[in-house]
């Protein structure tokens, strides 16, 4: 028999730290003021928590045993992830897994981040990921000068737009939509508007990717606490609950920053999305894209925000350069995009920005920029993992 | 300066592929079980999971699959070069290689364009694959 996940696990606490760059405080020191923070908004002491699922450590950071030690945790369940935010679904995911059945009360799900104190690791002769035996992740090609992860997004999207006639000026309405909603953020790092002209005149990074087109490099943290929902409807804040949930995809159709069957690396070409697998998240929540008040994914590099889009039948394989436009994913439109800003604008703490901007919508606690009636937000990637939170 | 650029990693895997670069052939590893060619260079088939991979000389044809053209200074051996190329070719053969352009400006990038291997000696050791226009 199958475990039904269904709304048995909830948000109850976020926490986040001061986000900018060039922070003086430690990435622990970044993680405990976070942590405090969840703990006072959930209404719990530290001795409840017992479970962390922390996204940090190798390349930058600690292990989960000195987060344990460092807050003075007595710790029953762990997972960790490296600092990639690939993991952020997952490390939400075995939170919720381990309060569903028991194996721990409350998890603490931790990020912290300093990336401005080692940026070497982005890109060039630091970037032991995509130096290692095997190569990165993203397409590097250190041997011809091809490094960093936004060189993954820059040759999706180039293809993507050789194949459906997507301009520079199109995917422009990305950051500046995000932009705007984080100038409604009084903690997001970026403070300035951005037009079009802007977007247009900055200089490129790595063709088709101008500067705006990458997030910046941040430094921040943030902590989400996790809970069944038993428990959760006898803490002080409104439950946030997880509907529903599917995991990160991999195999020969997959690259990292390109839809599935794009023709990046080794994926096949062909035209796919979304296919029935990557809807699963809304079967299993009894919903339909229509059903989603807000989106919520991970923005590193704004060509991401278009193939999550398609990804998850928010619009059709090819339309989403176009179907941006207008203001549809800004606040006011028909579906508000990483409403506190995002990575290219907040912050890049791997998306938990937007996982704490999710649990305040939902709660009806995000100011100006409240979502009117969320009752589900969705929170998924390109590489097409996906959690469905509601209000409970 | 071009010593500091990196140089390619050989694993058990692809150090075939490489000595092949170095005799100025592009090989592949072709599955003896269910005959097609893979990249990168792993351990078994990944179509099939057959256990005997056969390196076979490629065509060095293809074309360009996707490609980029570098502004960021990330590589200080790189920085005389920027802006330069990346390319990924799909080859003749099937898979994708990433190399870069050469003996055409940048501007005539674009996917579909058809090329054809070269080889570099950037090493006494080290021969890279690049790619040239394919003239008809």
């Amino acid at each position: 028999m199958v475990l039904d996940i269904r709304d048995q696990a909830a948000i109850v606490g976020i926490g986040v730290s001061e986000f900018g760059r060039n922070l003086p405080a430690s990435q622990l020191m970044l993680g405990a003021v976070a942590f405090k923070a969840a703990l006072a908004d959930a209404g719990l002491t530290r001795d409840a928590v017992d479970g962390l699922s922390i996204h940090l450590g190798w390349p930058l950071g600690v292990d989960y045993d000195r987060v344990a030690d460092a807050f003075g945790l007595e710790i029953r369940y762990v997972n960790q992830a490296w600092l990639h935010g690939r993991f952020v679904t997952q490390s939400l995911q075995h939170a919720a897994l381990a309060v569903a059945t028991g194996m721990a009360d409350v998890v603490a799900c931790v990020t912290a981040i300093s990336f401005t104190r080692v940026r070497d690791f982005l890109g060039g002769p630091g970037d032991h990921e995509g130096t290692r035996e095997e190569g990165g992740t993203h397409g590097e090609a250190p041997v011809y000068g091809l490094t960093g992860p936004a060189s993954g997004a820059a040759l999706a999207m180039q293809r993507y737009m050789a194949r459906y006639g997507a301009t520079s000026a199109q995917l422009a309405a990305v950051p500046i939509a995000i932009r705007k909603h984080a100038l409604m953020n009084p903690n997001a790092v970026m403070k300035k508007p951005l037009s079009l002209a802007d977007h247009q005149a900055a200089r490129w990074v790595v063709e088709p990717l101008r500067l705006f087109d990458c997030c910046p490099v941040t430094d921040g943290a943030a902590v989400v606490l996790v809970t069944s929902m038993a428990r959760a409807r006898d803490l002080k804040q409104p439950p946030v609950a997880i509907t529903s949930m599917q995991g990160i995809r991999a195999g020969r159709e997959e690259f990292i920053f390109a839809p599935p069957r794009l023709g990046i690396n080794q994926q096949p070409t062909g035209q796919v999305t979304p296919r029935p697998a990557d809807l699963e998240v809304f079967r299993k929540a009894g919903l339909s894209p229509q059903d989603i008040a807000g989106f919520y994914t991970y923005d590193a590099f704004s060509p991401l925000v278009l193939f999550a889009l398609e990804r998850f039948g928010h619009c059709a394989a090819g339309e989403a350069a176009t179907w941006v436009q207008n203001g549809r994913i800004e606040l006011g439109g028909a579906l508000p995009v990483n409403t506190s800003g995002g990575l290219l604008s907040e912050v890049h703490i791997g998306g938990w920005n937007s996982i704490c901007e999710i649990a305040r919508q939902l709660r009806g606690q995000a100011g100006a920029r409240q979502v009117a009636d969320a009752r589900h937000l969705q929170w998924g990637t390109c590489w097409g993992d996906s959690i469905i939170f509601s209000k409970a | 300066m071009d010593q500091a650029k990196p140089l390619p990693r050989i694993s058990p895997d692809n150090q075939a592929f490489w000595a092949g670069c170095k005799r100025h052939e592009l090989v592949l590893p072709f599955c003896t079980a269910c005959g097609k060619p893979h990249l990168p260079p792993g351990p078994v088939c990944p179509f099939c999971l057959g256990d005997t991979l056969e390196w076979r000389r490629a065509s060095g044809h293809g074309v360009v699959s996707s490609w980029t053209v570098v502004h960021q200074p990330w590589f200080p051996a790189f920085k005389a070069d920027l802006p330069y190329n990346v390319v990924q070719v799909e080859l003749a053969e099937g898979p994708r290689l990433t190399a870069n352009l050469v003996g055409a400006p940048n501007a005539v990038l674009r996917v579909g364009l058809p090329v054809e291997v070269v080889f570099d000696d950037v090493t006494p050791d080290v021969t890279l694959p690049r790619f040239r226009p394919l003239t008809p």
